[in-house]
């Protein structure tokens, strides 16, 4: 564990407006649909009639004839239709882990989200009418829709590229299983379903392409991952140098903007037309064509001496991984690492294995594999300390991994491990009301409590790195320069927030550009809760040499530089340079002579003297992360994470036994951020992921064989803000993590521990135990009423 | 499908009065009356209907108002937009169900473009605004260039998106009458989450002749085909001492005479089960309202 050493911030932890605030506010920030060119053109796509079939043949010669439609591709269309998938690795990992990438449908059909043909036309409704011109002649087959059954022996086979249906097996263990079950008083088996779960952003996939005067396809596209250029251009068989994508700072991703979703289809329409092409896809297309988090179906069995020590556990996880691979090996990989949870087993195995069904495909979606888990294991763990007549919190306490314990792959993390303060500080919180058994309307009271871990950062053996250029402006300002796609979370604001902190100005000083595939640096990806540790370590690094400059003539015209320095031939009044930067420093646009502040001088000044004198005043600064071989996945052992972060959620609800109906009396949500930069934007990640994950608990997409029955917000319904809870939000900054200043990431780790505590206060009010992620009051009532038919 | 386009061609018309827009319809075929447009735009765009001719009524300004006539009776015009509604201070006096509803319907945004007259008209088995005005007999004048003719609401539906109205009929007024001294009612609606259509909705009022009721009407929504008038279970509630013991037996006799759907907002199971539950607490509230005890 390491605990950074203090330091006097003067802006890292306060409350920041972000550079982009009042722009949002304001309504002058334009979202993807906003924009407008002129002479352009609607895309439309053509999605599959049947979630499963095969596809004989398609006529299009009807929809080109429409006039004002400018082209109608198909696959044979598409100069390199089948491509592998990748999220923007700076390595090739192979193996299982890179699916395939299919732009349009050719053979098999494996969704109701297969892409069969695209459409640009003068008007949005000449591309509907267009689409329902393409004749598509379909040999409509059975599927598969549970990959329980899809992995059977003779199943269905969803891929005609594959001749399995599996997707990846893979399992982690520890100590040895099979011979501590003796050791053990209380054996405890479930099974456990988490469903799917749709990301419900505020903007839709959209946006625009256009070629440009020198013949770049350039986009302005909402993505998670701007190196996605690199698969486009394969696509369009084109360089790399001319695909770009400028991005748009605007609409929400959650995960659902981490896989492709409209840059090649309109990429494909605008060179096949040579005008630029929009295309915004409603959201009844969106619910029921871009990924959902996982379902995954969870056996537990877990062993326990009667005094309430863990001892072991096995996990058998099946996925769902819909119908294409996408992002299911990474998701199957933290699911399989948190499996055994952040309980310290001294036996466990975890197996796990993902299979292709004709559902809509799974991929990302915050949490990414460890939220299933997460609400399993916490559930066990609840059932478990009921069984033995402990209380939840005292069972949870004794057993929570803490510093100096391994993860389940023998990894012992680095950063530090909370789930004591945090246990302890919600379970005072909670009780700070005392628990009653009813409350004065009559309703019945419960109170659950649940913890998590979560990697931040990449699986290490991605090799990930990120990149952040600066340069300082004769005025006395910085210019950053980051191309961290930030669809909301502020990732661009706070490296501006850090740079300024570096060079000791205010906020408004730096100002930073993000987001171009082609004229900011790459920063990677803004998936597995990455970018402040990853980018923000760069902007560090980014910082140093220009500090150290700046330092150095700081120290020359101030005449800080004439203190003595001990030699071997005495001393001389020479310092060296880490001298200089340990005695100078940086605040108020000023830079001090730390023994002597009286000795300081403008920010400005110093940057006039070394531009005076033709020295640098720019640096780009690269981060790498901890780099590992790609593990044997069926023994996975070592660092996988750079490190995790911790959490602990507390909720009390309120049930009508005569309705089931319940209400959320209280979400405590309390985290170990490390080490808070902007308190806003961290605080917000906190609320919003316990928003988004209590939504979990009711949200429902009533899945049908392939069809997603709730496709828009009037059937798929998410929590309102009078539906919200208030959230007490707790960050513990124990300074222990391995990004700037110790911060640990908190963006998905913010969506764990909330759904398993709602239901474990469901349970503890009525005294009936559920197993899914999905607590529907219907479920709630249901449960009573067997419960009470059972007691007479 | 998509919600982003109105992919279906029509004649968009825009009368200026009444009569012209009843000539309107005595003429043309296929005509679509648009007030708030909150259903009917949203099934043009996704559940397929269509038109020839969308004829626009807001501009009639005279079918926009609440207020009461010289007899007591108060009168609500196509027009008058269900924001408006919740905050009248007659509905909040005299119909405090009706508020209720109005205030638990959808969305701010689409209450503020939504109308009661076009709740009643879309013909929904759930329409919330639909449930308290059967508790208050409320009464609809339907207006054709032949004349006009009053039906009480719970006779005006026939099923899902039908009503007894003839093509060339338009709802122009809303009629409740002066509620009775004594008297008191209640709404309640379970939704999945706080905007959401009903997954169930219950209606009562009751007026109180010392320990009995002397008349009860209990309204249901989303049970069956069309909002309920539970007539017989009503009936049940009036001329005896009102005790909790006959609460629990009219509630239970509401429960039995049901028989709703699955749907995607909940299960018919659920629906038989909490019917009995809400229909004791409305009757309930409505008795306490009425100045009874219990």
């Amino acid at each position: 564990m390491t605990i950074t050493e203090k330091k006097n911030f003067r802006l890292v932890g306060n409350r920041v407006p972000r550079h982009d605030a009042i722009a949002k506010a304001r309504g002058e920030q334009l979202y993807s649909d906003d924009w407008v060119m002129p002479n352009m053109l609607y895309g439309k796509v053509l999605r599959s009639k049947y979630p499963s079939a095969i596809l004989k043949g398609i006529d299009t010669s009807k929809a080109k004839a429409l006039p004002g439609v400018h082209a109608v591709l198909t696959w044979e269309d598409v100069p390199l239709n089948q491509e592998v998938t990748k999220f923007g690795q700076m390595r090739d990992v192979g193996g299982g882990f890179e699916g395939l990438y299919k732009v349009l449908a050719h053979g098999k059909i494996r969704s109701k989200a297969e892409p069969i043909a695209l459409v640009a036309a003068e008007t949005q409704e000449l591309a509907e009418e267009a689409c329902k011109l393409i004749e598509v002649d379909y040999e409509v087959t059975e599927g598969v829709y549970d990959p329980r059954e899809a992995l059977k022996d003779g199943a269905y086979l969803v891929s005609s590229e594959d001749d399995t249906n599996r997707i990846m097996d893979t399992m982690i263990r520890m100590g040895d299983v099979d011979s501590a079950w003796d050791k053990c008083d209380l054996i405890v088996e479930n099974d456990f379903y988490a469903t799917p779960h749709d990301h419900a952003y505020l903007e839709t996939e959209s946006g625009m392409a256009w070629i440009d005067e020198n013949g770049v396809i350039t986009m302005r596209v909402g993505t998670q991952v701007l190196e996605h250029y690199r698969t486009i251009a394969n696509v369009m068989k084109m360089p790399h140098t001319k695909i770009r994508n400028m991005g748009v700072p605007m609409g929400g991703g959650f995960g659902g903007k981490e896989d492709i979703t409209v840059e090649t289809f309109l990429c494909l329409l605008t060179a096949a037309t040579r005008r630029p092409v929009k295309m915004v896809w409603s959201r009844e297309e969106s619910i029921e064509c871009h990924s959902k988090r996982h379902p995954e179906y969870l056996h537990y069995k877990t062993g326990v001496t009667k005094d309430g020590h863990v001892v072991a556990q096995e996990v058998n996880i099946v996925l769902d991984g819909g119908s294409y691979t996408y992002c299911t090996p990474w998701v199957q990989m933290y699911s399989t690492m948190n499996g055994a949870g952040c309980y310290h087993f001294p036996n466990s195995r975890c197996t796990s294995v993902s299979a292709f069904t004709n559902n809509t495909f799974s991929s990302a979606n915050r949490g990414f594999g460890a939220t299933q888990t997460n609400f399993s294991y916490d559930r066990q763990m609840d059932i478990i300390a009921k069984k033995l007549g402990m209380s939840p919190y005292e069972f949870r306490r004794m057993n929570v991994l803490r510093n100096g314990d391994p993860q389940h792959t023998g990894f012992v993390p680095q950063g530090h491990v909370a789930l004591t303060e945090l246990l302890d500080v919600v379970w005072e919180k909670l009780n700070e009301v005392p628990k009653v058994d009813y409350l004065p309307d009559g309703r019945k009271f419960g109170r659950g409590i649940a913890c998590a871990q979560m990697g931040y950062g990449r699986l290490c053996f991605l090799h990930d790195n990120s990149r952040v250029a600066l340069r300082l402006e004769l005025d006395g300002t910085v210019t950053l320069r980051a191309g961290v796609p930030d669809l909301g979370g502020g990732q661009g604001s706070v490296l501006a927030q850090i740079a300024a902190e570096e060079f000791g100005l205010p906020i408004e000083d730096v100002h930073p550009y993000v987001m171009d595939t082609h004229l900011t640096p790459l920063c990677g990806t803004t998936t597995a809760t990455r970018q402040l540790y990853m980018s923000g370590n760069a902007c560090i690094e980014a910082c140093k040499p220009l500090k150290a400059a700046l330092a150095r003539k700081a120290a020359e015209i101030i005449k800080a530089t004439w203190w003595p320095v001990t030699t071997e031939a005495g001393y001389e009044w020479e310092p060296d340079i880490a001298n200089i930067e340990g005695q100078l420093e940086f605040h108020d646009r000023k830079i001090y002579y730390a023994p002597d502040p009286q000795k300081c001088v403008d920010f400005k000044t110093v940057v006039a003297h070394i531009s005076n004198e033709g020295g640098e005043l720019f640096n780009e600064g690269q981060f790498n992360a901890p780099a590992v071989e790609v593990p044997d996945l069926s023994d996975i052992k070592g660092q996988i994470l750079p490190d995790m972060t911790y959490t602990c959620h507390g909720v009390d609800v309120a049930v009508d036994e005569e309705t089931g109906e319940y209400e959320i009396l209280r979400l405590i949500a309390a985290i170990d951020c490390g080490k808070a930069i902007n308190r806003n934007s961290c605080e917000g990640q906190v609320e919003g992921g316990a928003i988004y994950n209590l939504g979990w608990v009711r949200e429902d997409l009533h899945w049908e064989n392939g069809i997603t029955k709730a496709n828009n917000f009037s059937t798929y319904l998410i929590p309102t803000a009078v539906d919200a809870p208030d959230v007490e939000t707790i960050l513990l900054e124990s300074r222990g993590g391995i990004g700037p200043y110790g911060a640990k990431g908190v963006g998905e780790p913010a969506d764990n521990s909330i759904c398993p505590a709602t239901v474990n206060a469901l349970s503890d009010a009525v005294g009936v135990e559920f197993f899914c992620t999905n607590v529907k009051p219907e479920d709630v009532l249901k449960a009573i009423k067997e419960k009470n038919k059972k007691n007479k | 499908m998509t919600t982003r386009i109105l992919a279906t061609e029509f004649d968009y018309l825009k009368p200026a009065t009444l009569e012209e827009a009843l000539k309107i319809l005595a003429e043309k075929e296929n005509v679509r009356i648009l007030a708030g447009g909150t259903d009917v735009i949203v099934k043009m765009k996704v559940a397929g209907m269509t038109c020839d001719y969308l004829m626009d009524i807001k501009g009639i300004d005279a079918l926009d108002y609440a207020k009461l006539d010289d007899k007591g009776v108060f009168h609500i015009g196509a027009l008058a937009k269900l924001s408006h509604l919740e905050k009248d201070p007659v509905i909040a006096e005299r119909y405090p169900a009706l508020k209720e509803a109005f205030h638990l319907m959808a969305s701010i945004s689409v209450r503020n473009m939504a109308t009661m007259a076009g709740n009643f008209c879309n013909a929904s088995p759930v329409a919330d605004s639909v449930v308290p005005s059967i508790c208050y007999n409320a009464v609809l004048t339907l207006a054709s260039v032949r004349g006009e003719r009053t039906v009480p609401v719970e006779k005006f539906f026939l099923a899902p998106g039908v009503t007894v109205m003839e093509k060339d009929e338009m709802l122009v007024d809303i009629a409740l009458p002066q509620p009775e001294a004594n008297s008191g009612d209640a709404f309640i609606k379970k939704t999945r989450v706080r905007p959401d259509i009903a997954k169930i909705s219950v209606g009562a009022r009751v007026i109180r002749d010392g320990e009995k009721a002397c008349f009860c009407r209990i309204a249901m929504g989303a049970i069956a085909a069309t909002p309920a008038y539970l007539e017989e279970t009503s009936a049940l509630f009036v001329g005896k001492k009102v005790t909790p013991e006959l609460i629990a037996e009219v509630a239970a006799h509401a429960s039995a005479s049901i028989r709703p759907i699955d749907d995607n907002r909940t299960t018919a199971e659920y629906r038989v089960a909490i019917a009995e539950v809400l229909t004791k607490d409305a009757l309930t509230e409505a008795w306490r309202n009425a100045g009874g005890e219990l």
